[in-house]
């Protein structure tokens, strides 16, 4: 019986171990939760018969850990926002992208490339960029009661938001309320931010980045501070879920992406951001995941309904106003403990 | 009484199967929300099996669970016989040291591991998982089957020797078979705790080795994803199949 | 048998109890047995830990993990009232989910292990599935179940009981709730085994000394079972403090507890110094806990010596 049983495991061993290390022809993408359509990634594996393993994160922190944790290795594309690319630069965990390399690169909007964070486009690639307001339900709140930051802070809302799991947007947030420059290093300033934002925690009921819409479409929750594309996609489901442009100014970011220095299949990776740069493709990912894409020939190909929507493609007037989020260097530490501070609370 | 006592099992019995029936269920729901019911289909199920990721990730799991408790049983049953036989210094801080490694939360010994692995440069992947899993069915092995030979009678050993036998053939073909159904045991309890971890494996593993448990926290993360019904659905489903077949041989089984 | 495995784990091994034997002339074996296991205990259990001592008094490097410079700011900020709150708060939800489960788990494995229906070992089949179900699947069925458009919130409302939905997902309310659900059973089983031992010669000898049947309980019952007892709690207690995924998924992270803080400082924030001192607290704590255990095991082992 013994060594029946010795022999079958034996074999057993032998037919799953070649599954652990068949890795050859795949690209590892490390990415926000939902924010590639799978569609997409199955025509890329049709198109080259290369597959395409996905792990998520749910903030850049998250992203950057793990990145630190792999020495710049174990993934092969990752989609920082642009400050990370920024952090990831000068911490010289990023490997150059050859811009000759990528047909499609000539389809990306002039104006969204060779910003601060990254000149020369050097290290990264633009994906979708958009912008973090307020999103609320009109079933059951009125749109004028929250139009601007500060209305967050209404006792009405007393155990009723939901906010991202995103520790610079929260302060950003509050800095915007007390007219300091969102993108803060002085410490005085960030202080009064975590005091500010102490006020509101009664108001939170949760911190999540994972599957916003879902929360707003089930009616988990019914207002908060959330992604345009999240409401976007809500509201497909239920029209009343609206999106707001705050009144104090909007924050506006945009997800790249970048090839970790000791990626394992770095020439593949070039594959698929080409693929992921054809207007086809990225018209696609724009229509199913509703943020803004910075793909110009992708844009002249969307429906109008989308184009002209003001909740994804804000006009000008919105964008003024707006923030563009970088890095703040080492400051970033003060913001860590008072996050940490906030959650225990 | 006796009306009192079979409605309070009945309730408790309730609450441990009640939301798992409605989730299975809701399994058979093609509703995206599952808000509302919209009739039966296997939908969900059959996107299940043509997710090629959750499938390999299913294997993984398989394979590391599977591996850890062969590794943690062989290590463990023969050093719970060298625990048992044996008087040697620090035996008492070695059963002091397994006692706490069981004791250990998941937490503790997930960050430790993390530490050690990124102090030696190891890669995070698949050994860093396998030996990680180990290390944590490890004590339960060892405390198993140090308990079952603390039930026995020692002169067996003694006879078997009186008889002519050396110490390895005493230990092989005296204690081991007397002692296997605690390693079998043992086995199991750490298949299962394996493929049960999320914790440990959620600090220790990479990219390139994804595992069910860890699918599954980033699908529920996810929110309401019917596939995760069908999932969940699937797996109790298992598990109901694991523990009725274990029962059942276990009974054919003399003891 | 595979229940009374897992409860039996954490039955006292008793190593101490019987006469010393005679060397027994075994050479080679004898280090081939012990040397795995120790080996691998010291590389995997002892070194991480000590390491992680270590790294609790060192500083941290933003772009690195630790910078070798000694410190002993982790421990001192670790005394903020801030993060004592989080112990604090993981520590009272943690004895909160025990004595819940032992609450609700004793009565059920009393009269479960009474039972003289033929129906006992089926119903014990039934207690052992839900414990080898995947536990983060039971987690996402209780927030199936306790969400705004969830079950419970339906059956209410259709009722008529209620009006607005109750929002009981991500409070501390939820979190507790899905302790209970997922390691109810972990209670169960211990008890059940325990009580099972039980000689009913014992209690019938009290009754007949005249005991009534609550005194019977307090005075024998309890007793007796009581190694089952601290078997199933710490069996709940345990993972109760460290299982973040509970929280995680029922929480809305909007109370921190221990597990998620220590996740949090690990792979989010990056302060490992920190949390590596935040580690040896808990260790601390737990060993407290863990004397507590060994000086009931003396006072209470069974075969009523207490």
């Amino acid at each position: 019986m013994r060594r029946e049983i010795l022999f079958l495991s034996i074999v057993c061993w032998l037919v799953f171990c070649p599954l652990a290390w068949s890795q050859e022809n795949e690209i590892r993408l490390f990415n926000w939760s939902d924010y590639l359509p799978q569609e997409v990634l199955d025509r890329f594996t049709q198109e080259t018969g290369i597959a395409v393993r996905t792990t998520t994160y749910d903030s850049n922190e998250a992203m950057y850990a793990k990145l630190k944790l792999l020495d710049g290795g174990g993934y092969d594309l990752a989609v920082p926002s642009t400050y990370f690319v920024d952090k990831l630069r000068q911490e010289g965990m990023l490997r150059e992208i050859d811009k000759t390399r990528l047909q499609n690169f000539k389809n990306l909007d002039p104006r969204q490339l060779d910003k601060p964070f990254d000149p020369g486009n050097r290290y990264s690639i633009p994906y979708l960029w958009g912008t973090t307001g307020i999103a609320v339900n009109t079933d059951k709140f009125k749109l004028q009661d929250v139009q601007a930051w500060a209305d967050l802070w209404k006792p009405m809302f007393r155990g009723r938001l939901l906010l991202p799991n995103d520790m610079r947007e929260t302060f950003h947030i509050a800095l915007m309320i007390l007219g300091y420059p969102g993108n803060n290093t002085n410490p005085e300033q960030i202080r009064l931010a975590y005091e500010l934002l102490k006020k509101l925690l009664p108001n939170i009921r949760l911190f999540t980045s994972d599957a916003i819409d879902v929360q707003f479409v089930t009616g988990e929750v019914d207002a908060g501070v959330a992604w345009n594309g999240v409401v976007y996609k809500a509201r497909q489901e239920d029209p009343a879920i609206r999106y707001v442009y705050p009144r104090e100014g909007v924050i506006v970011w945009m997800d790249n992406l970048i090839i970790p220095k000791n990626a394992p299949h770095a020439e593949l990776a070039y594959k698929l951001i080409d693929f992921l740069l054809r207007p086809d493709m990225a018209r696609l990912i724009a229509e199913k995941i509703g943020y803004a894409s910075p793909n110009l020939a992708a844009v002249k190909l969307l429906p109008p309904a989308l184009r002209d929507d003001p909740t994804v493609y804000p006009g000008d007037e919105v964008l003024s106003k707006g923030e563009y989020q970088t890095d703040i260097g080492s400051a970033i530490t003060l913001y860590s403990e008072y996050w940490e501070k906030l959650k225990a609370e | 009484m006796a009306r009192l006592k079979t409605a309070y099992l009945a309730l408790v019995f309730g609450f441990l199967y009640l939301p798992m029936v409605v989730l299975i269920l809701y399994s058979f729901n093609p509703s995206k929300y599952g808000i509302r019911w919209a009739g039966f289909s296997l939908d969900w199920y059959r996107n299940l099996a043509t997710d090629a990721g959750l499938i390999e990730a299913a294997l993984n799991s398989l394979l590391v669970a599977s591996l850890a408790a062969s590794l943690a049983c062989l290590v463990g049953t023969v050093g719970a016989i060298g625990l048992h036989r044996y008087r040697f210094r620090g035996r008492h801080w070695l059963q002091g040291l397994l006692l706490v490694t069981l004791m250990s939360p998941d937490m503790v010994m997930a960050v430790s591991l993390l530490v050690l692995f990124i102090a030696l440069h190891i890669k995070l992947g698949f050994w860093s998982l396998l030996l990680s899993h180990t290390t944590f069915c490890l004590p339960f092995v060892t405390a198993t089957v140090q308990s079952r030979l603390q039930g026995f009678d020692r002169y067996l050993i003694e006879a078997a020797q009186d008889l002519g036998a050396c110490e390895w053939q005493a230990i092989r073909q005296v204690m081991l078979p007397l002692a296997m159904p605690a390693i079998l045991a043992g086995w199991m309890l750490s298949f299962a705790l394996s493929l049960d971890d999320v914790v440990v494996s959620f600090f220790v593993t990479g990219p390139a080795f994804d595992v069910l448990p860890l699918k599954i926290y980033s699908m529920v993360r996810m929110g309401v994803k019917p596939e995760v019904n069908a999932l969940a659905a699937l797996l109790f489903a298992a598990s109901v199949v694991l523990v009725g077949g274990a029962q059942w041989i276990l009974q054919r089984r003399p003891q | 048998m595979l229940s009374a495995t897992a409860a039996n784990v954490f039955m006292p091994i008793q190593f101490n109890r019987r006469p010393r034997d005679a060397m027994r002339p075994a050479g080679f074996f004898k280090t081939f047995a012990i040397a795995p296991l120790a080996g691998w205990l010291l590389l995997f259990v002892l070194i991480p830990n000590a390491l992680v001592l270590a790294a609790s008094f060192l500083r941290r490097d933003e772009s690195g993990f630790v910078e070798l410079s000694l410190t002993l700011g982790n421990y001192r900020r670790l005394l903020d009232p801030v993060y004592l709150r989080v112990f604090a708060h993981s520590l009272v939800l943690a004895c909160a989910a025990t004595v819940l489960c032992l609450v609700l788990a004793y009565p059920f494995a009393y009269w479960l292990a009474r039972l003289r229906s033929g129906l006992r070992p089926l119903l014990l089949t039934l207690v052992v599935v839900p414990f080898w179900t995947n536990s983060l699947v039971r987690v996402y069925a209780i927030r199936a179940l306790l969400a705004a458009k969830g079950l419970m919130n339906n059956t209410l409302l259709v009722l008529g009981l209620i009006d607005e939905p109750i929002r009981l997902l991500y409070t501390p309310a939820a979190v507790l709730i899905g302790m209970v659900y997922v390691l109810l059973p972990f209670m169960i089983l211990p008890l059940y085994n325990s009580i099972e031992k039980l000689d009913r010669r014992l209690v019938e000898a009290a009754a007949d000394l005249g005991a009534g049947p609550w005194r019977r309980f307090i005075e024998v019952i309890l007793p007796l079972t009581l190694p089952g007892i601290i078997s199933g709690s710490l069996l709940v207690f345990m993972p109760a403090l460290g299982l973040f995924f509970i929280t995680d998924v029922l929480g809305g992270s909007r109370d921190l507890l221990l597990g998620n803080f220590l996740k949090d400082q690990f792979l989010d924030a990056r302060d490992w110094p920190f949390g590596a001192a935040a580690s040896m607290a808990l260790i601390g704590l737990l060993g407290l806990f863990l004397a507590a255990y060994a000086f009931s095991l003396k006072r209470f082992s069974p075969g009523g010596e207490a």
